[in-house]
Formats: structure tokens, sequence, C-alpha cells
């Protein structure tokens, strides 16, 4: 009961008859529906909170498909065009011996979205199940996963800056293919995920909800 | 909210109607169901538009890569290759590719696939574009969807014309390829029209078949009586003109190329696939306009045993003098085994049959019976000379009543074999030296030497003071004579006078015996046969009358003309000399010499010296003997001018007529037979009466 004890010995704000501003921190009483001090609305549990995880989860899931199958760059040189995937230019980059470039962007690419699925998914299913362990673990996560999903987005930024800034014309152009909108989407729609989930929920799991 | 610290009954165990599933969605799942859908309907959209696969099959991939390539129509962009494998076993490379669904239904039988590489060549660079971009597949097909097809087989070389070039496709027929290449030039009036497809043997590898593509509009100068002809390379000619290097363009200099052209008008239109044969040169174009190029034809070959040098691919081949075929191969063949093989020369003509009267549709057989029948009743090729001066030979196909037996051969080798018999062929490099030398051997500059010779001497005889003396003294004479004839004394020597007479009719009767008469028959008798040998020669003049005119033109420019000048004018002096008053008072001044004599007679009869009357009398015999003399010299004269006529027909002999000279020529013997016959009438008239020398009548 070590753990459960713990975390029994915990008060939640809504058993104090509290509600923070999501916003601004500002906290109120529990019947205060707008923040006096943001005017942010007041929710002391976003009920609807997993239904949206799940729905910017799945979107965002569906969104990296494409991502991954269509080019990310199309590049034309005088000599040829070349369309490299996500996949395609990281093994690329390896075989050139760019072993740090490759690693970042399999990291950045691959690794923290498809990592950030999996958190994401782990923490909805977790809340619904009522897992009442690792709550501090979770909540970790969970800020690491908000906090490292913006950073998916290197990979786009490379993408608009070389499409900006490298059109030579007829000797080299680059432009971004439709895996680039599509791994943009994805990653919003995981940021969005992400910041659906209500954190608060995962204290709820060993109490009676409402 | 629930106070848990409130007292009371047990709080009620109030929980919220639980809202429907729908009431607790929320919107936000509309993000990943319209991705979803969005996803979905751009992998239908992909799929569906993924276009039409295709499999072309090409002997190698020569740069096409997989994911790279594309198929290109009218150089847009209608596919691309997916995947290059190996068919069964490794024959072929077989390359799938993917083409747009709205053009894959027209992708039919004609559709043609062919590599498009950079192709540097005479006529310019093409495919440059692929040098930096890789190869593409270039496709041609017509705008009609007939059957589908998905299968292709990829032409090695570049497809040069495109199914929807507009144009007339004509295939035409060489004995040679070599100045054929694919791609080479069609020219007509010189500009480029058209061009060559790849040259190709015909099934019995008798000759070169090529297709060509004329394109629209010009297309339309194409007739039944167009003619084809080879333009490759350049010609070197070298005559009156001055040295003349000709060619057509520089591409059909390297690359070959036919030029065509329609050489008379009137010919029908022409479709697609018509046949053309290609001629050797425009010349041979030209000439063949008025024959009938595309006839069937009948090849027939002819074992000559000897040399045909003269004889090339095109020579005429003659049928009683009319052109019926052509030499089509020089071929030497080798005719039996072992030990009687022999080398001989195999000439195949090309006999078309329209033109000695058989109907166009007849069969090759029932020509070849025609031949046969022809040959068992002595048909038999053989050489003769075509054209005497260029020394090219014909073939000529003649019927020989006493013809050995023989027939048309049909079995052995590709071709019947007409028999052969002696040709006919003339060295003209010989006769035409031995007509030059037969006329540099002609003496003409002596001749004309020893003619003018011989009209001066007569002219100096002519003009010569003694011989216009002569009139003079012999007037003299016969005054003197009359004189002495009308002296009162005469009468008493009548004897004496009478003998004085004997004595001048003995000189007149030497004239006559001097054959004057006799001889001037002679000259006449000679010119007269001249005259005949001319006509003679006349009737015999060779068909080389234009050599001969030029050759006679040349002998013109000779001294022809002074040596007929002079001779007129030795004539005409003759003439006046005959005709001068002088020769003509001849009679008159015998006359007047008689009366002369009747003086001396006179004196005579006053001097009373019988001695006086004998010295005059000798000294008439000697005027006499003078005038015999005279007399005697003009046989001579005929004598040479008999020569003269005789030479001068032996110059009419070598020169033969038609030339200003031997009209000339004749006129001057006119000329020469009219003074003879002046001076023949005057022998005449002198033979006939003595007397009128004596009593000047």
């Amino acid at each position: 009961m070590g753990s459960t004890g713990s975390i029994s010995g915990l008060t939640t704000a809504r058993e104090a008859g509290l509600i923070a501003c999501q916003r601004c921190g500002q906290v109120h009483r529990l019947d205060q529906p707008v923040c006096k001090r943001c005017g942010g609305v007041l929710v002391s549990r976003d009920v609807q909170s997993l239904q949206k995880v799940w729905a910017w989860l799945i979107a965002g899931i569906i969104a990296y498909f494409p991502a991954n199958i269509y080019p990310m760059l199309l590049t034309s040189t005088l000599v040829e065009r070349t369309e490299s995937t996500i996949i395609g230019g990281v093994v690329e980059l390896f075989e050139h011996g760019s072993w740090g470039i490759a690693l970042i962007v399999f990291v950045a690419s691959v690794v923290i979205p498809v990592g950030k699925f999996i958190a994401i998914m782990h923490l909805a299913i977790s809340v619904q199940k009522g897992a009442k362990d690792q709550q501090h673990g979770r909540h970790k996560t969970y800020e690491i996963v908000e906090f490292i999903g913006r950073w998916s987005m290197i990979d786009v930024f490379v993408v608009a800056i070389l499409s900006a800034l490298v059109q030579l014309d007829t000797i080299a152009t680059i432009n971004p293919g439709i895996a680039a909108i599509s791994f943009a989407l994805s990653v919003i729609f995981t940021m969005l995920a992400a910041q659906s989930f209500d954190s608060r929920l995962i204290w709820d799991a060993d109490r009676t909800p409402s | 909210m629930t106070d848990k610290t409130s007292s009371g009954p047990a709080p009620m165990d109030v929980r919220p109607v639980k809202p429907k599933l729908w009431q607790r969605l929320s919107l936000v799942w509309f993000v990943p169901l319209i991705a979803l859908g969005i996803s979905l309907w751009a992998a239908w959209q992909n799929y569906s538009d993924r276009g039409t696969l295709i499999e072309i099959s090409f002997e190698d991939a020569s740069g096409i890569t997989a994911g790279e390539t594309m198929i290109k129509f009218r150089d847009v962009d209608i596919g691309q290759v997916e995947s290059v494998k190996f068919a069964d076993g490794l024959g072929d490379v077989l390359v799938y590719a993917r083409v747009d669904n709205n053009v894959a239904p027209y992708l039919d039988d004609d559709a043609q696939f062919w590599v498009v590489e950079p192709d540097v060549s005479v006529r310019g660079i093409s495919g440059l574009q692929t040098v930096l971009s890789g190869v593409y597949i270039g496709g041609s097909w017509d705008t009609d969807a007939d059957v589908q097809q998905y299968k292709f087989i990829g032409s090695e070389e570049p497809i040069l014309t495109t199914a929807n070039q507009r144009g007339t496709r004509i295939v035409l027929r060489a004995s040679s390829g070599s100045a054929l290449l694919a791609g080479a030039p069609v020219l007509h009036k010189g500009i480029q029209v058209g061009y060559l497809e790849e040259p190709q043997l015909s099934l019995d590898a008798t000759e070169v078949v090529v297709n060509a593509f004329i394109e629209a509009p010009y297309d339309r100068r194409l007739t039944t009586n167009t003619r084809f002809w080879d333009t490759s390379g350049f010609s070197v000619s070298f005559g009156a003109n001055g040295f003349l290097l000709d060619f057509n363009s520089i591409a059909s200099l390297i690359e070959g190329g036919i030029a065509f052209d329609s050489l008379v008008s009137g010919g029908d239109p022409v479709e697609d696939g018509a046949v053309y044969d290609v001629f050797y040169d425009e010349d041979t174009a030209r000439s063949s306009v008025f024959e009938d190029p595309v006839g069937a034809v009948v090849e027939v070959a002819v074992l000559f045993d000897q040399a045909v040098t003269g004889l090339t691919v095109g020579s005429a081949v003659r049928f009683q003098g009319i052109r019926i075929g052509q030499v089509s191969a020089l071929n030497a063949v080798v005719v039996g085994e072992g030990a009687d093989a022999q080398v001989v020369l195999q000439t195949v003509l090309a006999l078309e049959p329209t033109r000695f009267g058989m109907d166009e549709d007849a069969t090759p057989d029932e020509v070849l019976t025609l031949l046969s029948d022809f040959v068992s009743r002595g048909l038999r090729a053989r050489l003769v000379t075509g054209n005497i001066l260029a020394g090219t030979l014909v073939v000529e196909l003649v019927e020989l009543e006493d013809a050995l037996p023989a027939i048309l051969n049909r079995t052995s080798g590709p071709y019947p074999v007409i028999p052969t018999t002696e040709s006919v062929i003339s060295d003209v490099a010989a006769t035409a030296e031995g007509v030059l030398a037969r006329i540099n051997a002609l003496p003409i500059e002596e001749l004309m030497d020893s003619t003018i010779d011989l009209m001066t001497s007569l002219e100096s005889l002519a003009s010569d003071q003694a011989t216009r003396n002569i009139p003079t003294s012999v007037m003299t004479l016969v005054d003197e004579a009359r004189n002495l004839v009308a002296s009162e004394d005469l009468q008493a020597i009548p004897g004496d006078l009478r003998t004085a007479i004997n004595d001048l009719n003995s000189i007149l009767a030497e004239a006559s015996e001097a054959e004057l008469v006799t001889k001037l028959t002679d000259i006449i008798d000679k010119a007269d046969a001249a005259t005949e040998n001319i006509s003679l020669a006349t009737e015999n003049l060779p068909a080389i009358t234009t050599e001969i005119e030029a050759l006679a033109a040349k002998a013109n420019g000779l001294a022809v003309e002074s040596l007929v000048e002079e001779a007129t004018e030795t004539l005409a002096t003759i003439d006046t000399l005959l005709g001068s008053d002088e020769t003509a008072d001849l009679p008159r001044a015998l006359t007047g010499s008689l009366d002369e004599l009747r003086a001396f007679l006179a004196e005579v009869r006053e001097g009373g010296a019988i001695e006086n009357v004998n010295a005059a009398l000798e000294s008439a015999n000697e005027a006499a003997a003078a005038i015999e003399e005279a007399v005697a010299g003009l046989p001579e004269l005929s004598n040479r001018a008999s020569s003269l006529v005789a030479q001068t027909e032996a110059v009419l002999e070598s020169y033969g007529d038609r030339s200003r000279f031997s009209a000339e020529t004749i006129s001057t013997l006119r000329d020469i037979q009219a003074a003879a016959d002046a001076i023949a009438n005057l022998a005449r008239t002198i033979q006939r009466n003595p007397n009128s020398l004596l009593t000047g009548r």
C-alpha cells in the first residue's frame, strides 16, 4: 500500500473544492465558471478529454502513413530528379556515412513520432482502465511528450527552408513532397492529442470519479 | 456538490443520466474521420490513376532505369518505367511501364516504342536533352483506338516516321544499298521532303528495298510519272564546260540520298506503298521517263563468255532496235565442275513484258514460255555496240535463221538462261583512228602546192608576151601574104602558092594529128567520170558524215579557198586568153598576115627574085611552125588540166560531198569543162574548116 498510500496522501484540488485555471494557474472555487483573472473557462475535469486524445491520435497516425510512403523531398538537378522518403533519406545518409545526421533525422522523424503515439496511447488506455500505479511516472511521461512533440517539426522546417532557398531554376530545385504536409499534419495532430490529454485524470484513478 | 458532512438519510447515489453515446462524442472526431476520408480517397485516386501496365521488350535496356525513365508521346510524359526484368531465358529485357489511362486505349498494334538516345549524325544532333536527363522511351501510334494491347516489342532504332506524321510512304527498289542509309534525305528540287528508312534486302536478295517517307504536302508531287534517282556522292565531269564538281547536299554526300522529280506531267497520284525504282543518276532517270519503270519485270540471265567491258547495270536490252528492258546485274559465276569449271559472266536482264507486247498482268511463266518459244525459233542474245564513241555495249536479242538449236534453260540457277551468239562489237577506237590516219595521209598540202604551181605556170604561159605576140606576128604574116596574093604577080606563081597552101594544110593536119580533139574529149570523159565518182561517193557515204563534215570544215580552213580562187582565176585567165579579142582576131590577123604576105609577095614580085619568094615561103613555113608550136602547147595545157581534174577528183573521192569545198570543186570542174569545151569547139572549128584560118572566117 506504500505507493497507494503516498498517492492517497495527495489531496487533489477537486477534493479540496478548488479549481485551477488551466491557463494562468489562478485558483478558484469549484463553482466558479470563469477565471476571474484571465477569463478562461474553468473546468475541473475535461470529460471529453480522452475522446479528443483518441481522435487526434488516430488522425495523427493516419497522417503518418502517407508521410512515410510518399516522398518528402523532390530534388531536381540538371542530371537527375530524385524523390526521397523519410526512411529512404535516412538510409541514404547512413550509407553516405553521415551517421550523426542520419541519427538526428531518424530520431526526429521516426522515433519521436512513433514514441509519442505509443506514449499517448499508453496514457489514454491507462486512464481509461483506471490504472493506479506509476502515476508519477505517467505524469512525467506526459510532460516529456508534450515538451518534445514540437521538435518533430524540425523535419518540416528543414524541408520548408530548403524549398525556399534552393530554387536555382534548372540547376537545382528542391520542392516539398506530399509527405512533408502529411508529416506536419501528423505532428500537429499528435501535439493536439497530447494537449487534449487532461493530465489530472491520471490522479483520479484511485478515487471514485465525481 | 455532494455534502459529505451533512447528516440525515443516507445520501442518494444520484448519478446523472449518462448522455447517449453520440451526445458524448466530441466534435474532434471529425478530424480523424476527415483524415481517414482524405487518405482513403487519395489511396483510391492513386490506385485508379496509376495507369495501365504495359510490357515492352528490348534487346537491351540501354539506359532505361526503373522508376525514372519516362515514356513520351509527342514529347509529353505519358508514363514511367516501373521495373526492368529479364524475359525467360534472358533473351530479352522486359520493361514494365505504366502509361496514362487516357492514352492506353490508343496503344494498339501500330504502337511502336524505341529508346531515345543522343544521336549525332550528319543531319544534326538529336536527343541532346537525354545527355543530362537520361534516355527516355519514345512512343508512336496513331489516333485511332483499336484493340488495346499490353505487350509490345520495342524497336532498337529510332522510328523515323511516327504514325501520325502526314505524308506518303513509298517503297523504293534499288540495285545497291550502298547509297542508302536510314535517315538519308529524299530531296525534291534540292529541298529535303522526306527520308529513307532502314534499307532491306528483298526476299530473293536480288535488290534492295527501302521504305521512304515523303512528308505532306510534298507527297502530292508524287505521281506515276515520278522518277527517283541516286544523288549520293558527287560527280566530277571534265568536258567542254571545264571542270565540274556536283553534289546535292553535304548530308547526301556522306549519307547518300535520293532525289525525285516528276519529269513529265499528267501522272496519276499515288497512294501509300507505291513502288519506285531508283535510277543510277538523274540522266538515266530522265531518259527512262518514256519507258514504263514500274511494269512487271521478268529477269533472265545471259552467260557471255567474253569480256563485257562497256556493259553496265542499266544498259539497254534491245529487241529489233526497241528497248525492252535493261541489264539489272552483272555477276561472274562458275559453270561446270572440276576441270570443266570456267568462270562466265552472268548478265541478268530485266525484261519488261509490256514492252514486247504482253499484257500487263501476264505472269512470269507466260512470259518465259513465250521467250522459250522464241529461243527455239532462234532467239539469241548478243552484245552489240551501243554508243560508238563511248564504247558502251547493249544486249541485243536477235532472231537468227541459222542458229544452232538451243533451249531456254530454266533449270540452272536462279534465272532462266538465254543462249548467246557471236557478238557484234565494232572497235570504235580502231575505226576512228583508221579514218583519221587516212585523212592524215592525204597529200593535201603537196596537192595544193602542185596545183598552185600548175596554175601559176598556166597563168605565166598565158600572160607571156611571146604567147600574146603570136596573133600579132601571125597577123603580120597574113597581111604580107594577103599583099602577096593581091599582087598581080601572084597569078604567076599559083603553083608555089598551092605548095604554100599545101604546107599550111599539112600544118593543120599535124595539129589535128596532135590528137587535140581526142585529148579534149578525154578530159571531158574524165570530168564526167569524176562527176560519176562524186555521185557514187555520195551514195556510199558512211553514216559518220558529221565527223567528216567537221573534218571537211577543217579542210575548208586550209588553203583550199585560195586554191579554188586561184584555180578560178587561172581558168578565168585562160578564158580571157581564149576569149580575148586578139585570139578572136586571130583569123582576122591571119588575113592581115596574108595581106602582109601579099605585100611581101608584091615586094618579091617587084624584086623579081624567086629566091626571095622561096625565102618568104620559108618564113611562112616558120610562121606555120610557130603556130604549130603554139597549137602543140594546147594539148599540153589540156593534159595538165586533165591531170588537175584527175587530182581534184582524187581529192573529191577522199572528201565526199556535202561540203562547200566539194561544191566549189564541182563548179570549178564545170568551169574547166566549159573551158575545155571552148577549146574543143575551137579545135573542132579549125578541124572542120581549116581554110578559115586562111580565109579569116
